[in-house]
């Protein structure tokens, strides 16, 4: 009992999933600096940041929603933080498993994006009503390939769990080369989820000034901000649990830093994929998910279905 | 509670995000102020973020002297942002009034309608200068006397007026 509680609140659970969160921040903005040939922000500034936030006066709108407005962020951080316990990160084995548990991870994941939405409408300011529409526009578009992506994977591997998907992978080594295609879809539905460039469209702090986190301030936005660096850690490591399932290694800590480099592997292709592209329209980005990467994870899972077959004859 | 404080006013010094706000300069300033953002001088160094919302901001980058339409938009603006906040008057219009100081249509300095803390002179200001300025007033924080205006004193100010 004491050691499931300090597994989820404290290792690989919520204050791991923190203080991760806030590396992988700081190697985003700082790759991202180097990339565009400026210094870039020291290694403490997330924490700082943290801080700062914590220590700031919190203004709640007059006109907004009391209770969803302050209790959204909470939620969004007890989903992501919950959806980390359920994906295999080191071990071969997650905290907790169950046949099935790949559908709740997927639910869990919508959660924040939920809270985006109901924070940003319900903050009664056009900004962030403006920031909450296309947040919502923009979940119904990556959200479909990037589960098709996902899926196919686990279609390969006959099962709906992720910890049994990695056992099937080990089992069957270089399968997972064959879902590389979908690793990549998966990753660009990805950036849609985190609202990072080319995707950062309701937050185009260009246009709608910082789209739902208009209104958000002090403690509020503190725990916003984790939920997206969370939300990076989670989104990553589902991607590096299901599409580069190796390296679970006998020796714990060899293993534990093969996940790190996996994790920080995918973090670059997000801060160059931030230094290298510009904003998309709206429309562009759904016409572009739909009409592009949809048919392109129908394909991937075309040959999940074929290598199946494949494997069943053999 | 004396080292809550203390960590908190290092989170206040090191991440310090700015809002920047034309208040009627004739964009020379804000070409100074994006330039001192951008690769080439790079404020991030110092943690700070150039932020759309002034709920996110600290510190408010004012350029120009301050318009008669512009005035009350720059009081919401101020009221906007969450203690604790600083205002930066960017330039010499937005610290005196400069040329433009007598003009019909002109308030003057920033100071007259809402509370400053950093005044950087220049016309433009260049964009060491305003790098100098920041952190003039972050290393003020660490001081006994902050360059902190009491924004409680904002009774005085003109809010409401049209």
């Amino acid at each position: 009992m004491l050691k499931e509680l300090f597994n989820i609140l404290v290792f690989p659970g919520l204050l791991f999933l923190f203080i991760f969160g806030m590396a992988i921040e700081f190697v985003d903005r700082k790759l991202c600096a180097r990339l565009q040939n400026r210094i870039g922000p020291p290694w403490y500034q997330p924490l700082a940041d943290f801080i700062k936030l914590l220590g700031k006066e919190d203004v709640v709108p007059q006109e907004s929603d009391v209770a969803v407005f302050k209790l959204g962020p909470v939620f969004a951080l007890a989903a992501a933080a919950t959806a980390f316990l359920y994906i295999p990160l080191w071990n071969k084995q997650a905290l907790f498993s169950f046949s099935g548990d790949i559908i709740v991870v997927f639910y869990l994941l919508t959660i924040p994006t939920l809270v985006f939405f109901l924070g940003g409408w319900y903050s009664r300011s056009v900004f962030s009503m403006i920031g909450a529409v296309r947040t919502l526009t923009q979940f119904f578009a990556y959200e479909v390939p990037l589960f098709m992506c996902i899926l196919s994977s686990s279609l390969l591997a006959n099962t709906w769990s992720l910890s049994e998907m990695t056992v099937f992978y080990l089992a069957h080594p270089w399968c997972w080369l064959f879902t590389l295609p979908g690793f990549f879809i998966a990753l660009i539905a990805l950036l849609g989820k985190l609202e990072k460039v080319p995707f950062d469209i309701p937050e185009a702090e260009t246009e709608i000034v910082a789209g739902a986190f208009t209104e958000y301030g002090g403690r509020f936005l503190a725990f916003l901000r984790t939920v997206l660096n969370m939300e990076m850690v989670v989104g990553s490591s589902l991607l590096a649990a299901v599409f580069l399932p190796f390296g679970f290694v006998h020796n714990a800590a060899l293993s534990f830093m093969i996940f790190i480099a996996k994790i920080l592997f995918i973090t670059a292709l997000i801060a160059v994929a931030h230094s290298v592209v510009a904003r998309l329209r709206l429309n562009q980005m759904v016409s572009l998910c739909w009409r592009v990467f949809a048919p392109l994870a129908f394909l991937q899972v075309l040959i999940s279905l074929v290598i199946k077959g494949f494997l069943v004859m053999r | 509670m004396a080292i809550i404080k203390k960590i908190i006013n290092w989170g206040r010094i090191k991440s310090p995000w700015v809002l920047h706000f034309n208040t009627g300069a004739c964009n020379a300033c804000d070409i100074e102020i994006i330039a001192s953002l951008t690769p080439r001088y790079d404020l991030e160094r110092f943690g700070v973020l150039l932020k759309g919302t002034p709920r996110h901001a600290d510190i408010l980058l004012c350029s120009g002297p301050v318009t008669k339409q512009v005035e009350c938009r720059l009081l919401r603006i101020y009221e906007q942002m969450a203690e604790p906040k600083f205002v930066i008057a960017v330039g010499s219009c937005a610290s005196s009034g400069g040329v433009f100081g007598c003009c019909y249509n002109v308030e003057g300095g920033i100071d007259t309608v809402i509370p400053v803390s950093i005044y950087i002179p220049g016309c433009p200001v260049n964009p060491q200068a305003l790098i100098d300025g920041l952190v003039k007033l972050l290393a003020s924080l660490e001081g006994p006397s902050p360059c902190m205006k009491d924004s409680k004193a904002r009774d005085d100010l003109p809010i409401g007026k049209p």
